[in-house]
């Protein structure tokens, strides 16, 4: 069969304008404040909300490691008058799809519902939010619950090897303990503790709030009264600036598994730093790109030395770092971070080529109308923006910030970033080896064993 | 006083079920043929400027030849290793020079492959698939290296986990000698055996136009669908592909039971899977029925085996029920429970046993049924939300032997499911002779 030479060349950063203002997304006032984001859509009957409250794990007390994220599993266990069975019956009539997710910045709270059941979904959070009950069974079954799950974590390399790489980055700042605590935190917290937490820090001062679907500003703005219009409007102070982060080397968490996983990170930029388009364009073409991206045709196509291996320029309220992460079978842990290693060293030092930049622009503006393709999809993207602080009219500018960089741009980013030497890496695992000597490959590191 | 509106509004809250809008069933779907053979669905939503194309096709892990285990897998991973016009990793660059995503995913009964891009480059794509259908370049050194990628898969979602191992072997001893009780990524010792000419065979028996189904969701027509795909699809030639071998699923004349003890196991585990009909062997209504009983029995935090093993007997610290009926053969229901520290398997076990027995004996409560049926028809809409999700539904349901209708009449079917049939299910279908119990305990523990 003949074939005809295929459309490979068809690239130009022109060819998604018109593309990048998928959504209209508009704001909405509200009187105590809360920063709302919204995209009204009739097409399909139901609404999706994201909301960020600044209620996660930075604001756990010393010693009661993982309260802000029991507090907030327990959003569903019970409200007002409706015990947990109630409450998650009344949830489950009405196919109210409620999800809470605890990380280190914030609690977030998900809310998927159809458009005729929006009014009770929307009270049903606000009662939730504030007047939950913290019932001593519902607190004692949830402790269970998270013990049990602290538990597995420990037999699953990549959550070790996480808890171990935020600890060893972070150190004592409130970013490096686990967002689900420890053993011995979460036998010490109490009721009255996660009461206290819940009064001082499920507020809507600095909430940030994103709706899509089938609703428009009037109606909106009943529905979010009666989900935080109770709550206190003042705001926590964030937490503490980290001194300093990082600690340059490798660490070995044992664990009996036949593949390790490898976790390296290194200081990033914070969102307000004039080179952290250039460092978002460099981390696609280093590691954020999938198939696209350096260390994945140096580990993955060219050497099968992993499944997958990927790096994200990841922004908390207080620190920004870039965050990579792999797993290979024991014996090749040393090789792979040795690959690593030089490319990154090889791209700090040379940057991008030509082609890779175009490349990368052209993916990373014209796959952003695709987080706009449904209410799920905007109103995630929508709040991870907000919760980076960025400002509404960044949706229209983002392709027009990414269109402009250069070159040399990337290739300072780069060179502030990817310094190889500057590494914290953690393994969770045993690689060949590594117990009783150095690798080879890499010198110049100290290891410290941990735990 | 703040709690005086919470109180009737709880009242009205509990109450019941809410019936859904049926208005909310509409979507619209448009099917035709290419000359070659070639299946299409076009499910439209132009809310965004982008689509999703899937190609699904029939060949999966049923059709790894003897001793070579995983070569369904392994061969999806092959598609992305390049063609003489499109070389090395030049597909996937050339997905994401033009802004879009793309990846592929195998089970025991099909291969998918799929891209989401802006609507504008949907012929790309389909060149780009068209090319790999026909010309796929299977050098030795792209094998040998992707076997390594594969292994190192199957390290990660595995051999690292012990509940995944557990399933493993109980799908191997629930299957006797069908092919679904080999693990889609292959038993290692297999993977290592597949070479350059195994995977050329594969690809001329299996890999021809004839043998997808392609669907697109997104802002597109029909027209436009129909016009890029025969220009693009339609030069590819139909060719026989290799007849896909009936196998039996003999009956179970014994219960299975097996205990994995394992250093690496700190949480036990006890998880049962029932062979059942799948969607594609079942009289009507029955698949709905096993649906909504898994519903019932552990769909959420207000079925049985949650509220009476976590809530109410404090035995467990989750628990929960799963209808996989979506197969060319046989389907499976799973149960499954965790202990909560000091709790025994066996003492667990038997009050699943017992919550489950509740089904056979009587019918569901009325409101416990509605809810569980308001989830389900709910799924049907949410679904809607996501062009994948949609794609996935019809390309799924054809790609086993069902009909379009047969997704789209769905919601309806569910509606229609009584108690009776309920309680038909949970007494007829659930049958432990064909059923394996697994326990996964930590290594040195007592149970």
């Amino acid at each position: 069969m003949a074939w005809r030479p295929l459309l490979v060349a068809l690239t130009c950063a022109a060819c998604f304008s018109g593309v990048a203002n998928a959504a209209d997304v508009k704001t909405l006032k509200m009187p105590k404040g809360e920063e709302v984001w919204y995209v009204s859509d009739h097409t399909l009957p139901m609404i999706a909300m994201s909301a960020s409250i600044p209620a996660g794990s930075a604001y756990d007390p010393q010693g009661k490691f993982g309260l802000a994220a029991f507090a907030a599993s327990l959003l569903d266990e019970g409200a007002g008058n409706l015990n947990s069975t109630a409450y998650q019956t009344a949830l489950s009539n009405r196919a109210i799809r409620l999800t809470i997710n605890p990380s280190r910045d914030y609690l977030t709270v998900s809310l998927v519902t159809l458009t005729d059941n929006a009014k009770d979904a929307f009270q049903l959070l606000g009662l939730a939010l504030a007047h939950p009950r913290f019932d001593q069974d519902a607190v004692q079954r949830v402790r269970a619950q998270i013990l049990s799950s602290l538990e597995e974590e420990d037999t699953d390399p990549p959550t070790v090897a996480a808890k171990g790489f935020y600890k060893a980055y972070f150190h004592d700042h409130p970013y490096g303990h686990s967002v689900n605590g420890d053993a011995a935190s979460i036998n010490a917290i109490t009721q009255g503790d996660i009461r206290a937490f819940a009064a001082a820090h499920w507020v809507k001062g600095d909430i940030k709030i994103a709706v899509s679907g089938d609703v428009d500003a009037a109606t909106l703005t009943q529905l979010l009264n009666s989900a935080f219009g109770r709550l206190p409007a003042r705001a926590p102070a964030p937490p503490p600036w980290p001194g300093h982060v990082g600690q340059p080397g490798i660490q070995v968490i044992p664990m009996a598994v036949p593949q390790p996983t490898v976790i390296f990170g290194l200081p990033g930029l914070m969102r307000s730093d004039r080179d952290f388009i250039p460092a978002f364009v460099a981390n696609y073409i280093i590691g954020g790109g999938g198939f696209s991206s350096r260390l994945t045709d140096e580990v993955r196509v060219k050497r099968g030395l992993t499944y997958d291996i990927s790096t994200s320029l990841d922004s908390f309220r207080r620190a920004g770092f870039v965050a990579g992460e792999f797993a290979t079978k024991q014996s090749s842990v040393n090789q792979a971070i040795g690959v690593v290693r030089s490319t990154l060293e090889e791209f700090a030092q040379n940057g991008p080529t030509d082609k890779e930049l175009a490349d990368a622009k052209t993916y990373l503006t014209g796959s952003f109308p695709m987080s706009f393709s449904s209410n799920v999809g905007i109103v995630s993207e929508l709040n991870g923006f907000q919760q980076v602080g960025l400002p509404v009219d960044y949706i229209q500018k983002r392709n027009a910030l990414i269109d402009a960089v250069t070159v040399a741009d990337v290739k300072r980013a780069a060179k502030r970033i990817f310094n190889p030497r500057a590494m914290t890496i953690v393994i969770g695992g045993t690689p060949d080896g590594q117990r009783t000597a150095r690798p080879p490959a890499i010198p110049g590191e100290a290891r410290a064993a941990h735990r | 006083m703040a709690f005086s509106r919470a109180c009737c509004f709880a009242a009205a809250l509990i109450a019941t079920a809410v019936p859904l809008p049926s208005h909310a069933q509409d979507a619209k779907i448009f099917q035709f043929a290419l000359q070659n053979g070639m299946q299409v669905v076009v499910v439209p939503d132009h809310r965004a400027p982008v689509v999703t194309q899937m190609l699904w096709y029939r060949v999966g892990a049923v059709d790894d030849p003897p001793g070579l285990g995983g070569m369904a897998h392994f061969f999806e991973h092959m598609m992305f290793r390049g063609t003489p016009s499109v070389p090395g990793d030049q597909f996937a660059q050339t997905v994401a020079r033009n802004g879009g995503q793309d990846n592929a995913f195998t089970t025991h009964d099909y291969t998918c492959f799929y891209e989401q891009i802006a609507k504008d480059r949907l012929k790309l794509v389909m060149s780009l698939d068209a090319d790999r259908m026909a010309n796929l370049d299977l050098s030795d050194s792209n094998v040998h290296t992707e076997r390594d990628v594969v292994l190192e898969e199957r390290r990660m979602r595995v051999d690292n986990d012990p509940q995944a191992l557990l399933r493993e072997q109980m799908e191997a001893a629930l299957n006797l000698s069908h092919p679904y009780g080999r693990p889609v990524i292959g038993w290692s010792e297999e993977i290592h055996h597949i070479g350059r000419v195994e995977a050329q065979d594969f690809y001329q028996h299996h890999y021809a136009p004839n043998n997808v189904i392609l669907v697109v969701a997104g802002d597109v027509t029909p027209q436009d669908v129909r016009a890029a795909a025969e220009e693009e699809y339609g030069k590819v030639a139909a060719r026989p592909t290799a007849l896909r071998a009936e196998f039996a699923q003999p009956p179970r004349l014994g219960e299975t039971r097996m205990t994995i003890a394992r250093d690496d196991v700190k949480v036990p585990l006890m998880l049962r899977i029932y062979r059942t009909v799948s969607y594609t062997e079942a009289k009507p209504g029955e698949a709905e029925a096993l649906e909504t009983l898994a519903q019932l029995m552990g769909g959420d935090a207000t079925s049985a085996l949650y509220r009476e093993l976590v809530v109410r007997r404090r035995l467990a610290s989750d628990a929960g029920a799963a209808y996989s009926g979506y197969a060319r053969d046989s389907g499976e229901f799973d149960v499954y429970a965790v202990p909560r520290p000091g709790v025994r398997l066996d003492v667990l076990e038997h009050n699943v046993d017992q919550i489950m027995q509740a089904f056979v004996q009587a019918h569901p409560k009325t409101a416990d049924l509605e809810r569980a049926k308001t989830q389900l028809v709910a799924d049907s809409i949410y679904r809607r939300d996501s062009q994948y999700s949609m794609a996935s539904a019809y390309g799924q349901a054809l790609a086993i032997g069902l009909t379009a209708d047969d997704v789209t009449e769905w919601p309806e079917r569910i509606r229609a499911v009584s108690g009776e049939a309920v309680q038909h299910v949970a007494a007829q279908d659930l049958i432990k002779r064909e059923a394996v119990t697994g326990y996964l305990v930590p290594a040195g523990g007592q149970q």
